[in-house]
């Protein structure tokens, strides 16, 4: 089995488990009695409602989910797809949506552990200091989440059984006051005023489902620990979709159980479950003893188990967020002991501890607002899932599509963001604080540190010309200033021949204010293992990165090193450039250098038809660029060619040749029409321009590179790299000519998704 | 044929901090023999729940340790080799890898956490040392720089 195998071993009904044990918490043990005051009987239509919104972020959540098994669910779709101006709201909506819930889950399990407490000698009291007033309620909810806060802190072991052993009993114990409630139920009690008997009617329904739909927050869990579970691509949306059915199913069998027992009016609205149970249980043998208890002792399972879940999975999303900057990343430090995420954990829980102290008397302002804040992270997520489809990202492969869309995450976005507005205003206001906090957040601090764009801003800037201006200068507001760095990647091999190399990518790097990549590739024979070969080449490494480190410091440049010990070299340069998301590489040829060799490993027809960026080819003759002769006939590397010779023209102040081969006389009036509408095109009219009529296109570059001291050749057709490697170079002229030669390739596709993604270690 | 214990060694290190005093202890102890370090960090997994930290984040934290192995060993002539190991048990990850290895001896140095803590974060030395089939050799940390 391969290491990342082992690292899976969530399998299907773990992850239904961890959605079920994650919903079913204190949205069905507390809300009830409250959402039935508010709504009438029809409570239950509220509760199935707010199951079906579920469903249908529920497609979405598979889809990204299977395309992006990631840590980081909602946050992770969301940046990549919408970029970080987004990936900041739903990462802090997301952080935040979770503190609010967990304190929620921990006054649910307060009020359930006093009403177990109540007339022993353990009850819980009510405490005054001065202004601020605990309730006992609080009191209970604070032991409580400082309890899971710590569990959570020492990663306490919890083994494979333990989640699916609680859910199970959830199941049962459920079932059993299901069952019991089945012969108490009374469709007159459920009818006796109507079915939505209070002043709004039906219009009830909405603002009901608004208050209970936190009992739902639980199912995008699963997919924030989707690198753990093994077949993600079957198991994720099977486990994402059931659980949030079967979870629907019980709701709603439950409300309707507990509306038709206790008149609505009257079902109580903190422990409604253990009222309904009094009732049931009553004269059954073993369950009128214990029964109560026992409802009291699930309440407070199903809340703890939720409130670990969301504290665990909100250091997922600190963790995606520090990996993208958008957090520091000194928050996912991990305990030397415990190996937990300490700090992010601790800072969750002190949120929790504050809300639960100034908020937790009024358990629907914690409920709301962490719907609130899921639900603009839901929607968020409906419409990174659009992004993603639209922008038609190659690398964007889900193993689960939402069906009928885009019908489906544009109702999935409508429903979520419509829900909001069946809140009250102070939930709603405190949640468009939390999004004004995290915009602010953005702009101030991630903004200049997170690298990554999204698929929507890269789609919008791809087509400035085709997109209404007002789009194209919001995506470049919204933009992450790291993101434009252009990086300039350089791999070298020989401290003697590579100072020219160097200097070329510092004057490309420079013109752009970007950086120098200087990477060491130290190619060890098949038969030492990696790291000995990087021992014992470490000084030597060292002493040529402090070379380019001068060479880039000359110039005036940032520089970044890099060693990489590898069995392979050509392929090793492709990795690196996409790995650190490079944007141009400058290799050297010829002399020693590892890749001159010829030797690759995997077919390189295969390589280069898959640059991950763009690729100039130093023939080094020494680095002058102050006369540049540039044959051109077009096509998209010799735009590339055209951009590079104007950046070291706008650098070092050199001249630019243009030469132009046409098959004879006849042509020539063509072929300067061409050229100077070529040069127009690419911003170098200035340039002295030759069409050469002899056809014979190598002599014509041997001619005219006669007193020239670098000639720029885009690769005009595919596999440069490919016959490089062979040994023969496009042209055997490269060969002769006594100037440096530059050959210039553009991946046919510019390959965004490296960008977009990163690339997976898989 | 006698093997020496140093010939193919098996160092599991638990954290940043463990790194350094183990590779200390290790260049104290080793010599100039002909030994071969296999250094493991192993991945507590929860088998079947989530795990504490996620895997990535976790691989990011092993990636850290072999680093400040590197670092370490750097400059002394020594084979090394690095794996990240992953199981529910980390003792017996330990072992299992060593017995693939066909290691000559397992080497760490103690950690000397308070027994609360042990409790808490499961006794890995207690573990190897009831159940190891090969030598254990324990190293003093030595002067850590607390």
């Amino acid at each position: 089995m391969s290491d990342d195998e082992l690292a899976k071993d969530l399998g299907l009904l773990s992850a239904l488990a961890i959605g079920m044990g994650t919903m079913i918490g204190a949205g069905i043990f507390v809300l009830p009695g409250a959402a039935a005051q508010e709504a009438g009987p029809i409570v239950v239509a509220s509760f199935v409602i707010g199951g079906a919104i579920a469903m249908v972020n529920a497609l979405a959540v598979s889809e990204l989910g299977t395309a992006m098994p990631k840590a980081g669910g909602g946050y992770y779709y969301v940046n990549r797809g919408l970029g970080p101006l987004f990936g900041s709201i739903s990462g802090m909506g997301d952080w935040m949506g979770l503190a609010f819930a967990s304190a929620f889950y921990c006054i649910g399990f307060g009020g359930y552990l006093t009403d177990l407490l109540a007339g022993t000698v353990l009850a819980l009291p009510t405490l005054e200091f001065g202004l601020v007033a605990l309730t006992d309620i609080q009191l209970g909810a604070l032991i409580a989440g400082l309890l899971f806060v710590g569990v959570n802190y020492m990663g306490a072991k919890e083994t494979g059984g333990v989640q699916t052993v609680i859910v199970t009993v959830l199941l049962g114990i459920l079932t059993v006051f299901a069952a019991t409630g089945f012969l108490h139920f009374d469709w007159g009690t459920l009818t006796t005023d109507g079915l939505a008997p209070t002043e709004q009617g039906y219009g009830a329904i909405l603002p009901g489902t608004a208050l209970v739909f936190v009992s739902f927050l639980g199912y995008a869990k699963i997919a924030t620990v989707a690198e753990e579970l093994k077949n993600p691509g079957r198991n994720l949306p099977i486990a994402v979709i059931g659980s949030v059915a079967v979870v629907t199913a019980i709701y709603a069998v439950l409300v309707g159980t507990m509306v038709g027992i206790v008149p609505w009016h009257s079902l109580d609205d903190s422990v409604p479950v253990s009222q309904v149970a009094e009732i049931t249980f009553a004269g059954i043998p073993v369950l009128d003893a214990v029964g109560v208890t026992l409802i009291s002792l699930a309440a407070m399972l199903a809340t703890a188990s939720s409130a670990n879940a969301s504290i665990l999975s909100s250091a997922r999303i600190n963790f995606a967020m520090g990996r993208d900057k958008i957090v520091t990343d000194k928050l996912n430090e991990i305990h030397p002991t415990y190996a937990t995420p300490y700090r992010s954990i601790l800072l969750t829980g002190s949120v929790i501890v504050v809300f639960i102290a100034a908020l937790g008397q009024d358990l629907e302002i914690l409920a709301k607002a962490a719907s609130v804040l899921h639900l603009i992270v839901y929607g968020l997520m409906n419409l990174a899932l659009i992004a993603f489809r639209q922008a038609d990202v190659p690398d964007y492969d889900p193993d689960f599509r939402v069906p009928f869309y885009p019908v489906t995450p544009i109702v999935g976005a409508v429903l979520s963001f419509g829900l909001i507005g069946f809140m009250n205003p102070i939930e709603i206001g405190l949640s468009l604080a939390f999004v004004a906090v995290a915009v602010l957040w953005y702009a101030l601090y991630a903004r200049s540190k997170t690298p990554r764009q999204g698929v929507l801003g890269q789609y919008v800037l791809d087509r400035s010309d085709a997109m209404p201006d007002i789009a194209v200068s919001a995506a470049s507001a919204a933009s992450p200033d790291a993101a434009d760095e252009h990086r300039v990647m350089v791999p070298l091999s020989n401290p003697r021949t590579e100072r020219h190399l160097v200097s070329l990518a510092s004057t490309l790097a420079a013109e752009r204010d970007g950086i120098v990549h200087a990477v060491h590739i130290v190619q060890v024979p098949d038969q030492t293992p990696l790291d000995r070969g990087a021992e014992r080449i470490d000084t030597e490494s060292e002493k040529l990165l402090e070379q380019a480190r001068e060479h880039a410091a000359a110039h005036d440049v940032e520089i970044e090193t890099t060693t990489i010990a590898s069995h392979r070299s050509v392929e090793e340069v492709f990795d690196a450039a996409r790995q650190y998301d490079d944007d141009q590489v400058v290799m050297g040829w010829g002399g020693d250098r590892p890749w001159s060799v010829g030797r690759a490993e995997q077919p390189l027809d295969e390589l280069a038809r898959d640059l991950p960026c763009d690729f100039l080819v130093l023939k080094d003759r020494g680095y002058d660029p102050s006369r540049i002769l540039l044959p051109t006939a077009g096509g998209p590397d010799s735009d590339l060619s055209a951009e590079i010779a104007r950046t070291l023209r706008s650098a070092t102040g050199a001249s630019i040749d243009l030469l132009h081969v046409v098959d004879d006389e006849s042509e020539r009036e063509a072929g300067e029409a061409f050229l100077t509408e070529w040069a127009a095109d690419h911003d170098i009219g200035d340039a002295v321009l030759t069409v050469d009529t002899s056809g014979d296109i190598e002599g014509a570059i041997a001619r005219e590179a006669a007193g020239e001291t670098l000639v720029v050749i885009g690769a005009t057709e595919r596999g440069l790299l490919s016959r490089l490697v062979r040994g023969s170079l496009v042209f055997d002229v490269v060969d002769d000519l006594e100037c440096s030669v530059l050959l210039a390739e553009r991946p046919t596709k510019r390959s965004l998704r490296e960008r977009l993604f990163g690339r997976s270690k898989e | 044929m006698e093997r020496s214990l140093f010939e193919t060694v098996l160092v599991p290190i638990a954290n940043e901090r463990d790194a350094e005093a183990t590779c200390r202890a290790i260049l104290r102890e080793i010599g100039d023999g002909d030994a071969t370090l296999h250094v493991v960090h192993v991945i507590e997994k929860a088998g079947g729940a989530p795990d504490k930290a996620g895997v990535e984040q976790r691989r990011e934290f092993a990636d850290r340790i072999f680093d400040r192995v590197d670092t370490a060993l750097a400059t002394e002539p020594i084979p090394l080799e690095t794996a990240v190991l992953y199981g529910t048990d980390v003792a017996t990850a330990i072992l299992e890898h060593a017995d693939r290895l066909d290691a000559t001896s397992i080497m760490f140095t103690p950690r000397g956490a308070s027994r609360w803590k042990k409790l808490l974060s499961g006794d890995v030395a207690q573990k190897l040392l009831s159940n190891t089939d090969r030598p254990l050799v324990i190293l003093p940390p030595g002067d850590t720089d607390e």
